[in-house]
């Protein structure tokens, strides 16, 4: 069996559901610890619109949980808090709705840390304390305020697995997780979950088609939020950059010359990165990353669990170097892999926090293509129409780095003016405008703004469709339907 | 869709199916002497399992012709195992032979030589020319009698052929008839004016009299050279700012080329990208990229490659080019399924495949993807289905893909990967299955080392060579009943 360990993309076969709730009122009975720090949250979140970058989406109502940390802070899901206009916390059993504001966020591993404005919020309230990765088959108890009540809830589950597994909210990581069969419904998000009066996880998604299956954020995950924070900026879990496989293969591992002792991971392929040297190379064999031996099956062993072996990288922060035995041309080496973010696949992965970028002109509307820019398309977004789109997004960057534009551009769509009344595009990706090749929005201002031609002319992939407009009929529609239709600037960028 | 609609007509009860004497089916007599029914058994394969097959039995109608000919669609006459022709809608059958048959204009010819056949049979009307305001039926024996519908003509238009890409003009008539589609004549009066090809709904798409009667005239003369098609892309031209880029004058008019692909016969590619097409043999080219039919009305100028031309022959196509009009000679390529880097269709081909210790190797082709069911091209894997849209080169004129992995101890830890694209095998690269068999006569050393596409998948495995495979591959095939370790079409590989 192959097992891949990047997280760079990976396959969405699964659907996870991220368990946020629409909110009722506070609770009105009393409970033991350590219930007093667990935190009812309260969202009103406006997410933008990523076909009609100016506008956002109506303000939607949302409630999650969190609870008390240390550094009077609250710790709670980045899903939770995502594009929120105002977040209101409140405590165990008060019905006063304090302020809050998201001071972090960690969208890969989905985990944000809160501040309350007003420092009364915290009076009374002991921070929980962070325990251990918990075994699998021992008891845990997930706190939070699910739908269905307005009580704080208290579910008991066993730890039914640790593994790797895809986080929803960003879409194209993969990170450590915890499987339990405590019910985890929508509001358990940013939940603790408890073991031996200690946070071993924070509650965040469910899977869809799957009964008695949550998932929790476990202590190492989150422990590495933390440190990644300590210098007020954070900055994710890096990658090695390398796609391994198993090696499990007699052949192969006859061709490499190295013995059939169940150990080691191929490397067998580097992932395009660019401006990036990759001290790897195809067919090194990883002997052992860190501490941890790799099996021949990929994995490695952490705390008694088999995990993929992406694990003994993504424990190490962006920019460190991450010690690695490895085989290489039928000698055995130790080298320092360093680690790094990796930015490049932003766009085929949920995005948050920057508000879509985009141009108009002669109500014309170009935005970076994006994986939030394709869902806007809804069931459409399955059409063979969409397919060159999805191609650019997700495969060439793999297949063709070279061809590979670092920002695909796409015509989202065409806002209606006399002055493009007969332009038929849209939803199409912008190959060349004026002869200029757009690798990025920029180019997309840029090669409008130059043109001197008495013609703007746009050419569109993969079939070389192509429109034309009056350059001074365009020039003067911009500002009539930034009018019409209310946008307030030509540009965001 | 018209898969299942056959399947419910099989499974229907003697419903009441009679000819009913209706304005416009002449005398019902005519046609009891004239339709047939045509049963084909044929071979369908498993491409997931390209070693086995099925039978499956399809029934459709034909025509007779005079000559001791029948007349019906080419649908479901491939890999054909048996043809069987019944008169009168009962008794006995007789044994067919399909005399010809055109995949991409979907018309067979079927015969039999059995003489008691021919007894009584009375040879149909053919008419080109059609009344939009004529009273239409569509006639089909079922259930040993002769069913009637009436049909009402909605509009003549363009569209993909059933069997494959080629645009052509069709008719489209909207009839309470179930399970049509598989060649029920539409009549007019004592003629018939076209055959059924497809159903949806109450929507059936009919061949026209006036594109079939050409072509059997060609052949019957000799001089049929098979369907062509314009091998290029054009978009319409409505945006007057982009005819004034072009420098076009006066009112608007014709299209413009946006894509002009390497043709398929290597021919020279007379057009352009930003030629405007304004004129195809006396035909001028509006901006929606319509021309007007004498006989239909607006059509579009893909139905001028096949209108009264053969594949071989010439438009004469007046451009606009660089700011001047010119005219220029074009020859029109033949269509065949395997001008596209993904093969359209493998009609009459069992499926090619090659097993080395497990491993599974078959060529991508449309055939390969439709496994998938009637919503293939949803469901079938993404980047295989996009292959479809990237065009043959000389270095990569096909494709062959891992398409699974039997497993044995040989092949183990390589059980995961599937629909994968060959890139090369012991450094030779690989296009069609024959390429793997010369590349696995040269070994690396001990070794097979075969390489993928570059992509986010496997790049990379490395196989034992020798004794070792060949052991391997003997049983895997025993142990998982497949008779033969490959297959491929007459004249290639061993």
């Amino acid at each position: 069996m192959v097992r891949r360990h990047h997280v760079h993309r990976v396959r969405k076969q699964l659907i996870f559901l991220l368990l946020m709730a629409g909110w009722g009122g506070p609770g009105h009975c009393l409970a033991a610890d350590p219930e007093r720090s667990v935190i009812q949250i309260m969202v009103f979140s406006q997410q933008p619109s990523f076909d009609m970058p100016w506008r956002f989406d109506p303000v939607r109502r949302s409630g999650g949980s969190g609870f008390v940390m240390k550094g009077k802070r609250i710790m709670t899901n980045a899903h939770v808090v995502t594009w929120g206009r105002q977040i209101l916390v409140r405590r165990y059993q008060d019905p006063k709705p304090y302020v809050a504001e998201v001071e972090y966020v960690g969208h890969d591993c989905d985990l944000a840390v809160l501040r309350v404005k007003d420092d009364s919020f915290f009076e009374n309230l002991e921070p929980l304390e962070f325990g251990e990765l918990p075994k699998v088959r021992s008891s845990v108890v997930t706190y939070g305020y699910p739908a269905g009540g307005e009580e704080i809830s208290y579910t008991r589950g066993v730890v039914s697995r640790i593994e790797l597994t895809i986080y929803a909210h960003i879409g194209n990581r993969q990170l450590l997780s915890v499987q339990t069969d405590a019910a985890i419904n929508p509001g358990n998000s940013g939940g603790p979950v408890i073991q031996d009066d200690k946070v071993v996880g924070v509650a965040f998604q469910g899977l869809g088609g799957l009964e008695n299956a949550g998932f929790f954020i476990p202590p190492p995950v989150i422990m590495h939020f933390l440190k990644d924070i300590e210098d007020d900026k954070y900055q994710g879990f890096p990658q090695v950059g390398a796609r391994l496989v198993d090696l499990q293969n007699p052949a192969y591992r006859s061709y490499l010359k190295l013995s059939d002792n169940n150990l080691g991971a191929r490397v067998d392929s580097l992932l395009p990165r660019p401006g990036f040297e990759h001290i790897l190379k195809p067919d090194d064999v990883i002997l052992k990353i860190g501490e941890f031996p790799v099996a021949s099956d990929g994995t490695i062993l952490y705390q008694g669990n088999r995990l993929s072996g992406s694990m003994g990288f993504l424990m190490a922060q962006h920019g460190e170097k991450v010690p690695v035995q490895l085989w290489r041309d039928g000698k055995q080496m130790d080298l320092e892999v360093p680690v790094f973010i990796n930015e490049s696949d932003r766009a085929s992965g949920y995005q948050y926090d920057s508000l879509p970028r985009y141009y108009v002109y002669g109500g014309l509307v170009f935005t970076p293509l994006s994986l939030d820019y394709l869902r806007t398309l809804g069931r459409d977004a399955a059409e063979p129409a969409v397919g060159p789109l999805y191609y650019e997004l997700r495969y060439r960057p793999f297949e063709e780095p070279d061809k590979a534009r670092p920002e695909p551009v796409v015509l989202s769509t065409v806002m209606p003016d006399e002055a493009n009344a007969n332009v038929n595009a849209g939803r199409e990706m912008v190959d060349r405008i004026n002869g200029v090749r757009i690798e990025k929005l920029e180019d997309v201002i840029r090669a409008f703004e130059t043109n001197t031609n008495a013609f703007d002319t746009i050419e569109f992939l993969p079939r070389n469709h192509i429109e034309s407009l009056v350059r001074s009929e365009a020039v003067d529609a911009t500002a009539r339907v930034l009018k019409t239709y209310g946008i307030s600037r030509d540009r965001r960028l | 869709m018209r898969t299942l609609l056959f399947i419910l007509s099989l499974l229907c009860g003697p419903v009441a199916a009679f000819a009913a004497a209706q304005p416009g089916a002449g005398d019902a007599s005519t046609w009891t002497r004239s339709i047939v029914t045509i049963e084909v058994a044929r071979k369908q394969f498993d491409y997931y399992q390209p070693w086995g097959r099925r039978t499956v039995r399809a029934q459709k109608t034909g025509l007779v012709l005079n000559d001791r000919e029948i007349l019906t669609t080419a649908d479901a006459m491939f890999d054909r195992t048996l043809v069987r022709l019944q008169k009168n809608g009962r008794g006995r059958w007789f044994v067919g032979d399909v005399s010809w048959v055109d995949y991409q204009a979907n018309l067979a010819i079927v015969t039999t030589k059995e003489s008691d056949f021919w007894t009584d049979l009375k040879p149909v009307k053919l008419a080109s020319k059609i009344d939009p305001d004529a009273p239409l039926q569509i006639v089909r024996w079922r259930e040993g009698n002769l069913e009637t519908r009436r049909a009402e003509f909605s509009q003549f238009s363009v569209r993909e052929g059933q069997l494959c890409g080629l645009n052509h003009v069709t008719m489209e008539v909207a009839s309470d008839i179930q399970s049509a589609g598989w060649s029920e004549p539409v009549i007019n009066d004592s003629h018939v004016v076209g055959l059924i090809t497809s159903q949806e709904g109450r929507e059936c798409n009919a061949t026209p009299m006036a594109f079939i009667e050409p072509i059997l005239k060609a052949r019957a003369a000799g001089s049929y050279k098979g369907l062509g098609y314009y091998h290029f892309f054009w978009q319409p031209s409505q945006n007057p700012a982009l005819q004034a880029r072009l420098k076009l004058p006066g009112e608007a008019r014709g299209v413009v080329v946006i894509d002009v692909p390497r043709r398929p016969d290597a021919g020279e590619s007379v057009l352009r990208k930003e030629d405007i097409i304004l004129n195809i043999d006396g035909f001028d080219i509006d901006v929606e990229g319509d021309y007007q039919d004498p006989m239909f009305g607006y059509l579009m100028l893909e139905n001028l490659s096949s209108r009264g031309k053969w594949a071989g022959d010439v438009s004469r196509i007046k451009i606009w080019r660089d700011g001047k009009e010119m005219e220029v000679s074009y020859t029109i390529p033949r269509f065949d399924y395997d001008n596209a880097l993904v093969p359209g269709a493998t009609y009459d081909k069992e499926p090619e495949y090659l097993i080395v210790g497990g491993l599974v190797f078959q060529p991508l082709t449309d055939s390969y993807l439709q496994a998938w069911g009637a919503e293939w091209k949803r469901r079938s894997p993404f980047r295989l289905f996009y292959y479809r849209e990237q065009e043959k080169t000389p270095e990569q004129p096909s494709l062959v893909i891992l398409s699974q992995v039997l497993p044995d101890p040989y092949n183990i830890g390589y059980t995961d990967n599937r629909w994968i694209v060959l890139s090369k095998i012991n450094g030779q690269r690989i296009t069609t299955l024959p390429d793997i068999q010369e590349a696995l006569k040269k070994p690396s050393g001990q070794f097979h080392v075969i390489e993928f596409a570059s992509g986010d998948t496997l790049q990379r495995l490395v196989l034992a060579a020798g004794s070792e495979e060949q052991a391997a591959t003997q049983r895997v095939l025993e142990r998982y009943g497949i008779e033969k370790g490959f297959y491929f079409a007459p004249g290639k590989g061993k």
